[in-house]
């Protein structure tokens, strides 16, 4: 019993197809009022901890403990004239910060969260490539990016765009090597590896445990994939302004700060799934989704104290460090899992 | 004889020191916070601290000398009719403190007194009303009405 | 060009309201890609007029002025203006003063320095050290505002003597700074140094050479940072900087990381400094009778000066004339920071515009100061 059944159920007096159909349309809603929420509590956690680890309060003014901070934000930017540059490439300028908003909610539907009490399974989709597709869908993101940037008439925004395309690809084909390697690892005990529940329920043991190598590479390509310090040679406010999103203003801008956000917490809940066994943990029939948060908000610790703690690597640096290191090193990861697969280690 | 210390970059373990820092930083967390929420708590301001000027009309004796070592021209000398044996002149200092920069040269020259700080420095106004005439001077922020 | 193509540059404008540039500087960049070609500063965007209007104010009143050109160090420039007032002006300051001047020049070098080092940060997108800079410096102020009245622009020196003089709680103030900063320092210190980002970042970038550092009139932490010793404290000593115990730091790095470390260096000597310095401030007036409060405005100088002081961006000289009246005819000001800020095209030829920031980062700018 899963949480479309029941949602199915609630609606079948239509019959059984229609049912199916609308349970998956709520469902998908249900999945996309969470990533939104979710955003935006990254974003509270964000300001909160950042003011806590630089000694001073942070919000605190707008509802309790300025929990109605982020709204109250929100709501701003969407009252906000939305001011728009001459010159602009004006389809490709309205519709990029849509695709980075778009590839990230699509991301968080093929998510698999596990079940949590009463609901059941809260996952929406069963495929069996759903690991290709989540990637086809966060690789939207960046294209919106260089979209904006090329469409702004900026010289900021243009150099940002270089700057992000020459970063998406220095650091995507090690990420992809990663990954690769953890469906390796996966195939020796699941019939499914390209399944995210597969690589899941291949993880008796944490696939941190036994490729640690494969997820330092893979963390770092998902910090550079949120393009936030150290890897935010694209939008570096103190050379290029803020890159690509010079130009925007109002809910447009929004959507591009959301998209950050957004990113961060769905790379950490990629990252929790593909190495530290998702919504594995005790009583998983019923904490499951728990674990994944849990695991998630560990790792997004990790990553905003990475984003405040580190200097912005230079862009040439980071390109050498792709291709230098991270990509032989993938390699290296790739055997050895290869190596642990056939000796039946894993 | 010159002492010359020639310093080397210290040295450090590859991605270890990255590691301690993050360690640092998250440990700040932890810290009470050292900024104060403004106007539910006010911090310490320290005995010297100055910023209103007050003006004791009895004192002055209309000598000037304020308006003149004032440096950007704050104080102006104004006409104010009060009964006051010692300033016949019946002129006052009058203080713009939208360019004041609080140097506290009027206080020290003052030879009566007259003109004095204090540490009162809650007097926001609007844009043309920080200019305040010997009467104003002499009251309270609180009592001054703009 | 060999294929027949005109090479084309993209020029970009940087500033003055650039998140990167210190205050309000401008620079007009031509870019071939990512590489800067060329750079020109443009300044005076904060230009006040400083020097003229000191020259229609009474001797004690261009100290405010002076406060003003590098608004992080005020205390410092006081001093740089004094020197030169008082030796035209005949008024030599009492010995309690003279110590009591170097302390607040060191406190003063220490909170630039932190301004500086958090700064530095952000231009390299290290966002949280600078919070911890400000900390420390805050102390600072405080200890400033319980000294003269005021945290930034202090007005705290005065022809001959000093505001108020100096009594048990602020030394225990400062005694009680002192204790602690050190282990914060240290702390913040290796949050940069043991960086492998920050040293990728800062090695080997922007190598100013000491012939060429020399020939453009570069001093301060910069000259030092390029192997040559010269200190104003040292070379031609002021105040009573001969009689304390400290080291000059130089470094044979010649580039970013180098003027870093050895402003940290600085700090710690300062630190060492105002620990002599408190040890030996000996009694008596805080004031020289010559220059009383009432006699203020009616100091006449006659002559033609010049002084210079260890400011923490450099050299820092003042020039005055005198020509009998209350009021000097002429007063010139050698600030550091503009000097500094002319090596910025030499060293920012054919670097990445990442570099370009670190090595804008590591001059050490301030507006007030380069424009007055």
């Amino acid at each position: 019993m899963n949480l479309l059944t029941r949602i199915a159920d609630i609606f079948g007096f239509l019959g059984h197809f229609p049912a199916y159909a609308i349970a998956y349309i709520v469902e998908t809603l249900i999945v996309i009022i969470f990533g939104t929420v979710a955003v935006a509590g990254m974003v509270y956690l964000f300001r909160k901890y950042m003011a806590r680890v630089q000694i001073r309060i942070g919000p605190n003014r707008v509802g309790k403990f300025g929990l109605l901070q982020v709204m109250a934000d929100g709501l701003k930017l969407f009252q906000k004239e939305s001011i728009m540059p001459s010159g602009r490439d004006d389809l490709a300028y309205k519709v990029a910060p849509v695709m980075v908003f778009i590839g990230l909610m699509m991301g968080f539907v093929f998510i698999p969260y596990g079940p949590l009490a009463w609901f059941g399974s809260l996952t929406v989709t069963h495929s069996d490539v759903s690991l290709v597709i989540l990637f086809a869908l966060i690789a939207i993101m960046p294209i919106g990016e260089i979209l904006s940037g090329i469409a702004s008439n900026n010289k900021y925004a243009m150099l940002g765009a270089l700057r992000g395309v020459a970063k998406d690809i220095s650091f995507e084909v090690p990420m992809m090597l990663s990954i690769l390697s953890v469906v390796v690892m996966a195939s020796a005990n699941v019939t499914n590896p390209l399944d995210l529940n597969g690589i899941i329920q291949a993880q008796s043991i944490p696939f941190i445990i036994l490729e640690p190598l494969g997820f330092i590479i893979f963390f770092i390509s998902m910090i550079a994939r949120a393009s936030q310090s150290p890897f935010d040679m694209g939008e570096s406010d103190s050379e290029l302004v803020t890159g690509n999103t010079t130009e925007y203003s109002g809910l447009r801008f929004g959507m591009f700060y959301l998209g950050l956000f957004g990113t961060i917490f769905l790379g950490s809940m990629i990252v929790s799934i593909m190495y530290l066994g998702g919504y594995n943990g005790p009583e998983v029939g019923y904490l499951g989704f728990v674990w994944l948060l849990i695991k998630t908000m560990i790792l997004v610790v990790i990553t905003l104290t990475v984003w405040l703690s580190m200097p912005r690597v230079r862009i040439d640096k980071f390109v050498n460090f792709g291709w230098k290191i991270l990509l032989p090193l993938s390699f290296i990861q790739l055997i050895a899992a290869g190596f642990l697969t056939l000796g039946g280690i894993a | 004889m010159i002492e010359v210390k020639e310093i080397k970059t210290p040295r450090r373990i590859p991605f270890f020191g990255m590691v301690m820092g993050m360690v640092t930083v998250f440990k700040h967390a932890f810290q009470k916070p050292v900024t104060v929420q403004y106007p539910e708590k006010k911090d310490d301001q320290g005995d010297r601290f100055r910023y209103r000027i007050y003006l004791s009309t009895d004192d002055c004796v209309g000598c000037t000398l304020c308006e003149q070592v004032c440096p950007n021209l704050s104080i102006t000398m104004m006409t104010h009719d009060k009964d006051n044996p010692r300033n016949k002149r019946k002129i006052y200092p009058s203080v713009n403190f939208g360019t004041c920069t609080v140097c506290r040269n009027c206080e020290e020259i003052c030879p009566t007194d007259a003109i004095y700080l204090k540490d009162v420095f809650e007097t926001s106004r609007t844009r043309n009303s920080f200019f305040y005439n010997p009467v104003e001077l002499e009251k309270d922020e609180g009592d001054v009405i703009k | 060009m060999e294929n027949g193509l005109e090479k084309k540059y993209i020029e970009l404008n940087m500033g003055p309201q650039h998140p990167s540039t210190h205050g309000v500087l401008r620079l007009k960049l031509l870019l071939d890609g990512e590489t800067v070609k060329h750079v020109e500063p443009v300044i005076g965007y904060l230009h006040r007029n400083a020097e003229k209007i000191c020259e229609l104010d009474y001797y004690c009143d261009s100290l405010i002025y002076f406060d003003r050109m590098d608004y992080v160090a005020a205390m410092n420039m006081e001093i740089g203006y004094l020197e030169a007032a008082e030796k035209l002006l005949a008024i030599e300051p009492t010995e309690r003063v003279k110590w009591i001047r170097v302390v607040m020049a060191e406190l003063g070098r220490i909170a630039s320095h932190l301004v500086w080092a958090g700064a530095f940060g952000l231009d390299l997108g290290m966002l949280t050290p600078f919070f911890y800079f400000f900390e420390e410096r805050e102390k600072i102020l405080n200890i400033f505002t319980e000294v003269s009245g005021s945290r930034q622009e202090t007005n705290y020196m005065s022809i001959g003597g000093v505001y108020q003089d100096f009594n048990d709680k602020i030394i225990y103030k400062i005694r009680e700074f002192l204790k602690q900063f050190p282990k914060k320092l240290e702390e913040a210190y290796s949050l940069f140094v043991k960086n492998d980002i920050f040293i990728s970042r800062t090695k080997g970038i922007g190598i100013l050479e000491p012939e060429v550092a020399l020939s453009y009139g570069v001093t301060g932490p910069m000259l030092r940072a390029s192997g040559v010793p010269y200190d104003v404290r040292k070379d031609a000593p002021y105040l009573v900087y001969d009689k304390l115990n400290f080291d000059i730091p130089i470094s044979k790095g010649k580039d970013v990381l180098s003027r870093f470390i050895v402003r940290f260096e600085e700090m710690r000597q300062s630190v060492k400094i105002v620990q002599q310095a408190l040890d030996k401030i000996p009694d008596g007036p805080y004031f020289n009778p010559k220059a009383k409060k009432s006699l203020m405005i009616r100091l006449r100088g006659e002559g033609d000066v010049y002084a210079r002081t260890e400011s923490p961006k450099g050299e820092f000289g003042v020039h005055l004339i005198g020509d009998g009246t209350v009021k000097p005819y002429r007063v010139h000001v050698r600030s550091p920071s503009f000097k500094n800020l002319s090596i910025l095209p030499y060293l920012s030829r054919d670097v990445l515009i990442a570099d370009m920031v670190a090595i804008s980062g590591s001059i050490d700018l301030v507006f007030g100061e380069v424009d007055r």
